[in-house]
């Protein structure tokens, strides 16, 4: 029953910040169809930059909240360099984003050495559930997805910049003849997808080893969600990082960490053979 | 009479060349080539895959792993039931079948419905690398992390205990030998009727499906085609450098060969093979001296070459040559 209780809470926590890196990935993706290779190198520069700024004395908290604007000012030199120069070439933006994640990745080994560095956690107690402690780090950062998510929600759908960006999701063309400054919107929503990413990489700094070609590990199941999940709405890639995510940590509770990323793989091919346009569109199409 | 197109005069050139080579350098740079001509080989397939029949497959080192690990159990006697199996031969039958089976079964899965697509199509690819490599690491049959040591080198008996070519003259004309005859072979096939439809599907898939081609066949077939093709060059590879590592399977082989691919030129396979042979010298002339600085220029040199040269650089020769003779 304790034991229960657990692999409930850290399969919670695995699938929100999922959720988290699918959605970054999915807004990039739906407003710019650009296919961020990099989303997770740059998850990864969110755990380095938390390690280098409490490296240098700064709180914990305080390095947690720069780390994303970190990320997100590195997303938009790398927008501005690269990545819209090849906006027009669909699968080159593939080529392009990859890379950028090999040279991310070889500049984090050539900075800080291609050996794992850990964050110690901070000193949040643990709290007891259902009979057993927990550390509560974990709790915040269940929290802090929660949050981002909602938050994000909120953008989208209730200011004048998600109305905009939902405009250049359903038709980039006319958005851009009603006068939407797309150059502008591509800019900010490629800092803020990789912002997420930073986000989800500081918030899960002290619970992973931080080394350089860890990213790929959460690229490929972010991908798996969103195929999942299904693109053209932000609801798709969040069923389908809760769902990768609760398959993934479940079975790894249960069985290996291997055997679980097999299962993932093959439910998601098996998923998307028979639902190609993901679970949550494919409702939206047939009504 | 009919013209030689570019790509086979640059063909032509390139065997021409190194069919000299190994009079103008010293014998173990010509081992290294020999190497080099495995890789060019598996650039072949992924050229054929993606720029011939526009399946972008980030994956493509699971059929060349499956091809390696295939050839070193059959030359390693660890077929079960069979103790006494060692011939290089059926090694290279299994590396065929093994990864052109498992390619077709995979695009079986793949091309099933409408078809995963484009971008999609990769990021699964991707997902199968890193899966397999996984696999393998935690698989004891084939060795674990540490792989499987000591695969002994091509045999010409039957079941071995033939001619061993090990020295690095022979290999380099053998391994150049069977290059050039796949390329040429892949040159024709992509010229043929079959090849034809593939490039027609490339274009327009629709179009494709509208004109009375069985798509979904097609891509089955040409990935196959493709699996088995990186397969012959896994096996090729670890009869020579005798040794079958996780690392041959996974995700950073596959992202090597397809920058390969795409520096070299995806639209003409040539153009991916000495893309192979070129960076593959480069990386052990320049690796020793820039470090870890290596891989750091190749990623932006690719990232470079994304932006400026989207045909790759052999490509783009070939796209010059083509507007200078007209």
């Amino acid at each position: 029953m304790e034991r229960l209780a657990i692999a409930l809470l850290d399969s919670s926590n695995a699938m929100l910040v999922l959720m988290l890196v699918s959605l970054g990935l999915a807004i990039v993706f739906g407003l710019m169809n650009v296919i961020n290779m990099a989303h997770g190198e740059f998850l990864m520069l969110g755990a380095y930059a938390l390690l280098s700024l409490t490296g240098w004395g700064l709180p914990f908290w305080l390095a947690f909240a720069l780390a994303p604007v970190i990320v997100a000012g590195i997303g938009l030199i790398a927008e501005e360099l690269v990545i819209r120069r090849t906006y027009a070439r669909l699968l080159d933006t593939i080529l392009a984003t990859w890379g950028l994640s090999l040279v991310l990745r070889q500049g984090l080994v050539l900075t800080y050495g291609p050996g794992s560095f850990a964050v110690p956690v901070p000193d949040a107690g643990t709290i007891t559930l259902a009979g057993s402690p927990y550390p509560v780090y974990r709790l915040i950062v269940m929290a802090i997805s929660l949050v981002t998510i909602a938050a994000t929600f909120f953008v989208f759908f209730r200011t004048r910049f998600g109305l905009a960006a939902r405009a250049v999701i359903a038709n980039r063309d006319m958005a851009s003849c009603l006068g939407i400054d797309t150059r502008r919107l591509d800019r900010i929503t490629f800092a803020f997808g990789t912002g997420l990413a930073g986000l989800a990489g500081a918030a899960m700094a002290p619970l992973i080893s931080i080394d350089p070609g860890a990213g790929v590990g959460w690229l490929v199941p972010a991908f798996l969600s969103i195929l999942i999940g299904g693109l053209g709405s932000l609801s798709g890639p969040l069923a389908g990082g809760a769902a990768v995510g609760a398959v993934d940590s479940l079975t790894s509770a249960v069985a290996s960490p291997v055997f679980a990323q097999l299962v993932v793989l093959i439910a998601a091919i098996l998923v998307i053979r028979v639902f190609p346009n993901g679970l949550v569109s494919r409702r939206r199409r047939e009504a | 009479m009919a013209r030689l197109g570019s790509q086979h005069l640059l063909a032509l050139a390139a065997l021409a060349l190194f069919l000299v080579l190994p009079l103008l350098v010293a014998d173990w740079v010509a081992g290294d080539f020999a190497i080099y001509f495995a890789y060019a080989l598996f650039a072949v397939s992924l050229a054929f895959a993606w720029g011939h029949v526009g399946l972008l497959s980030l994956g493509h080192a699971v059929y060349f792993g499956i091809g390696a690990y295939a050839m070193s159990v059959v030359t390693l006697g660890m077929v079960p039931g069979l103790p006494h199996l060692q011939s290089t031969w059926v090694g290279f039958a299994a590396a065929l079948l093994a990864s052109g089976g498992a390619a077709w079964l995979l695009g079986w899965f793949f091309f099933a419905n409408r078809g995963l697509k484009g971008a999609f199509f990769g990021i699964v690819t991707l997902a199968l690398a890193f899966v397999f490599e996984r696999l393998a690491i935690n698989s004891s049959f084939l060795g674990g992390l540490n792989g499987l040591m000591s695969v002994p080198p091509i045999n010409l008996g039957l079941n071995g205990g033939g001619l061993e070519i090990y020295d690095p003259i022979p290999l380099y004309y053998l391994m150049l030998g069977v290059l050039a005859l796949v390329l040429a072979g892949m040159m024709a096939v992509t010229a043929s009727r079959f090849g034809i439809s593939l490039s027609a599907l490339r274009e327009n898939e629709l179009r494709a499906l509208t004109l009375g081609h069985d798509v979904r066949r097609l891509k089955m077939r040409a990935f196959a085609l493709s699996g088995a093709i990186a397969g012959l060059a896994g096996a090729l590879f670890v009869t020579q450098f005798g040794f079958a590592s996780p690392s041959l399977i996974g995700f950073s082989l596959s992202a090597d060969v397809l920058i390969w691919v795409a520096l070299g030129g995806r639209h003409a396979l040539i153009a991916a093979a000495l893309g192979a042979i070129a960076v593959r010298f480069l990386e052990s002339r320049l690796s020793s001296a820039l470090g870890a600085s290596w891989p750091m220029a190749v990623g932006l040199f690719f990232i470079l070459s994304v932006i400026f040269f989207p045909n790759g650089l052999f490509g783009e020769l070939i796209v010059r040559l083509d507007r200078w003779r007209r």
